[in-house]
């Protein structure tokens, strides 16, 4: 049987994906992480000396590091099953990225196994995001 | 049990702030002047300021040679924040204020303005001392990112 006529035979008896629940899920629990996110900016703002323009580092840095710890309690799995991209896509999913990577090859070494695969899902995230502020920074200096 | 707990948790956090100074409410500071005048120039400023729709809070202080005016812009208008500050700061200038004039939208600036005045206003602060937290806020203001 050719792959193409084995996909089509095995979408018909596939059980349908919830679509409409998973954005649902998506939906909320991002906006959760970003309440979060919001709430610790005020934290910073109010208890601290940073301004709405300066707040954004800190912010991030802790979201970040709150994820890590998440994902080596196992938290954050549960709730990456749950919540698919709403999970992911916020700031905290490239926390999840790293750490979790980390763990999975932790058992080849510490050098050659947490520190070379480490980076393995994140590093397209930093890739692409240096890549885009390079362009954004281009299209700036110009105009 | 759950349930209510998070419930009651939930519902702790409407409860009203005491300094006046919540994040979405409006804390209408007066404004203050500490440069030893009182010809009622900084509530002025807070006049015109007002009278921009866009704008649903101000916190006005005058030092000696300082003028800061700190705003909140209504959330769906802080897509034209650029164009709110230079037209406030435009009316500002019309009004031929001499000191060197600070407008800020930024809520950290906000906080500290309403805080000084608070301070003022309990007697912790000389106009010395009002004067330097002034230019310090201003100072904060200018920190980028």
């Amino acid at each position: 049987m050719k792959p193409e006529n084995y996909k089509k035979l095995a979408s018909k008896y596939e059980p349908k994906k919830p679509v409409l629940k998973n954005c649902i899920r998506a939906f909320w629990t991002g906006g959760l992480v970003c309440i979060i996110g919001q709430a610790v900016s005020y934290f910073f703002i109010f208890f601290f000396n940073f301004t709405e323009q300066t707040v954004g580092n800190p912010t991030v840095a802790f979201m970040i590091f709150l994820s890590m710890l998440l994902t080596g309690f196992g938290v954050y799995d549960r709730l990456g099953q749950f919540a698919g991209a709403g999970s992911a896509v916020p700031v905290t999913g490239f926390g999840n990225a790293v750490i979790s990577a980390a763990i999975e090859h932790r058992s080849e070494g510490f050098v050659l196994g947490v520190g070379g695969n480490m980076f393995k899902l994140a590093g397209s995230v930093i890739l692409f995001g240096v890549f885009s502020a390079f362009i954004v920074a281009l299209i700036k200096s110009v105009f | 049990m759950k349930k209510w707990a998070l419930t009651i948790l939930l519902l702790a956090g409407c409860a009203p702030e005491h300094d006046g100074t919540v994040i979405l409410e409006t804390a209408d500071p007066d404004a203050v002047q500490l440069d030893g005048k009182h010809d009622g120039f900084a509530e002025k400023i807070k006049k015109e300021a007002d009278s921009i729709e866009t704008i649903y809070d101000t916190a006005v202080i005058k030092g000696k040679d300082q003028l800061l005016v700190a705003y909140k812009v209504r959330h769906l208008d802080r897509f034209n924040m650029k164009e709110i500050e230079k037209d406030l700061d435009k009316r500002i200038q019309e009004m031929e204020s001499t000191e060197e004039v600070v407008v800020s939208s930024d809520y950290k600036i906000f906080l500290e303005a309403v805080r000084l005045k608070e301070d003022m206003e309990a007697g912790h602060l000389t106009e010395e001392e009002a004067n330097k937290r002034l230019s310090e806020i201003i100072k904060l203001k200018e920190e980028m990112a």
